[in-house]
């Protein structure tokens, strides 16, 4: 039985209303005393805008029972490289050590770091959430969101790779220690088993994707790019067996149809949501948008039925 | 007499299965060293200009890999060279 929190993702191209629809979630599970902890995994951290005060790494309360969060990936991307200095000067010969920083310098502008940060703050914020009914994550957008979903994925394509490599190294040396002393004596090897925790650790994120905990939440407005990149993201987390728990088509306009939308987009996991009249920024605004719109977003947290079960 | 000639025997069957025992792991330790460069390569490629796996990998396994990071670096010495290193892999003058 799993016992963590419930994990909402809200996803979607730039501008479409994720950090408002999060906000608004966190707000909704909050007012139903769930406690619920909001995180922005946007860089661009839109939700100090909307709730009118400064977030940082260290859970703030805004109302009972809804802290907010923001990720901070410069101070993930320096721990990782921080703690990977310091295992190199513990392990390396003083001499190695000291001509790697040259080339260690170069890493910190590596493609990767940024989303391999992110998958590294979203560990941290699982491992301290016991305490949570649900927790809410408002996604970067597309390009930066996808290599994140993906990211366990393709390591553990590499990982297993790298395995089969090590096992023929490992195998071939205890051949060698076999005819040269008679016996097999090897000592353990470190990287074989840094692989295998490696394995484990991704398999567990990857595996936290695809749990049933785990729900994402597609937002898009009835706009034609808007749309084209919904199906494109739908799509390429299709291709990582990811599943879209819920189309959120945001700022609808009374009188505007949705077009194609629904049958491409499965119209059973629609939850759709007027454009507000006003400006939805302060805690005063958007609590007076839920008041109005508190059955639909009761009902986009409730799990849709697939289409085999009904519409 | 006899112990002395049994003992010369004895060393020199040692001697003779120390050096066939080299021998026969010669061209299987070449192999190791073989296999731990592409791993070396594999891990820490973007060094020497080749596509990396996730850089996560890399970081994790660095600080292990000092063996393979100094192979990596001598390939690169001998690199222009392969022919020779074969040759003298296989024993030939």
């Amino acid at each position: 039985m799993n016992t963590g929190p419930e994990i909402h993702f809200f996803i979607g191209k730039g501008g479409v209303g994720k950090s408002t629809t999060s906000a608004l979630t966190s707000l909704f599970l909050a007012a139903s005393g769930k406690n619920t902890l909001l995180v922005s995994m946007d860089p661009a951290h839109n939700q100090r805008d909307l709730f009118e005060t400064d977030f940082s790494e260290k859970p703030k309360q805004v109302v009972q029972h809804l802290a907010v969060k923001e990720i901070d990936t410069a101070h993930w991307v320096g721990k990782c490289l921080k703690e990977t200095r310091e295992n190199i000067r513990k392990t390396y010969l003083y001499e190695s050590a000291f001509n790697l920083q040259d080339h260690f310098k170069v890493l910190q502008f590596s493609p990767g770091l940024e989303e391999y940060a992110l998958l590294t703050a979203f560990e941290d914020v699982l491992g301290r959430a016991s305490d949570k009914d649900a927790v809410i994550f408002d996604m970067a957008p597309t390009a930066l969101t996808l290599r994140f979903f993906s990211l366990p994925n393709v390591t553990l394509v590499w990982l297993n790779q790298l395995l089969t490599l090590r096992r023929q190294i490992c195998q071939k040396k205890e051949i060698i220690s076999k005819i040269r002393i008679g016996t097999c004596e090897m000592e353990r090897d470190r990287i074989k088993e840094k692989l295998q925790s490696l394995i484990g650790r991704h398999t567990c994120l990857r595996d936290r994707f695809l749990s049933e905990d785990s729900r994402i939440h597609l937002v898009m407005n009835v706009d034609r790019l808007s749309f084209s990149e919904a199906v494109r993201i739908k799509q390429r987390l299709a291709d990582i067996r990811i599943g879209i728990d819920r189309v959120v088509v945001n700022k609808t306009q009374p009188g505007k149809p949705l077009g194609a939308l629904p049958e491409t987009l499965e119209p059973h996991r629609l939850a759709v949501f007027p454009l507000a009249s006003g400006t939805l920024v302060g805690l005063q605004a958007m609590q007076a948008y839920l008041q109005v719109q508190r059955e639909s977003f009761a009902d986009m947290l409730t799990r849709p039925l697939s289409t085999g079960q009904g519409s | 007499m006899m112990r002395t000639l049994k003992n010369r025997l004895v060393r020199l069957w040692r001697t003779a299965d120390e050096v066939a025992r080299e021998k026969a792991v010669d061209t299987v330790s070449h192999e190791v060293t073989e296999l731990e460069n592409i791993f070396a390569l594999l891990v820490l490629g973007m060094f020497v200009g080749i596509p990396s796996p996730p850089i996560q990998i890399t970081l994790d396994l660095m600080p292990d890999m000092e063996h393979e990071f100094d192979l990596m670096l001598s390939k690169v010495a001998t690199a222009h060279d392969p022919l020779g290193e074969l040759f003298s892999v296989l024993d030939i003058d």
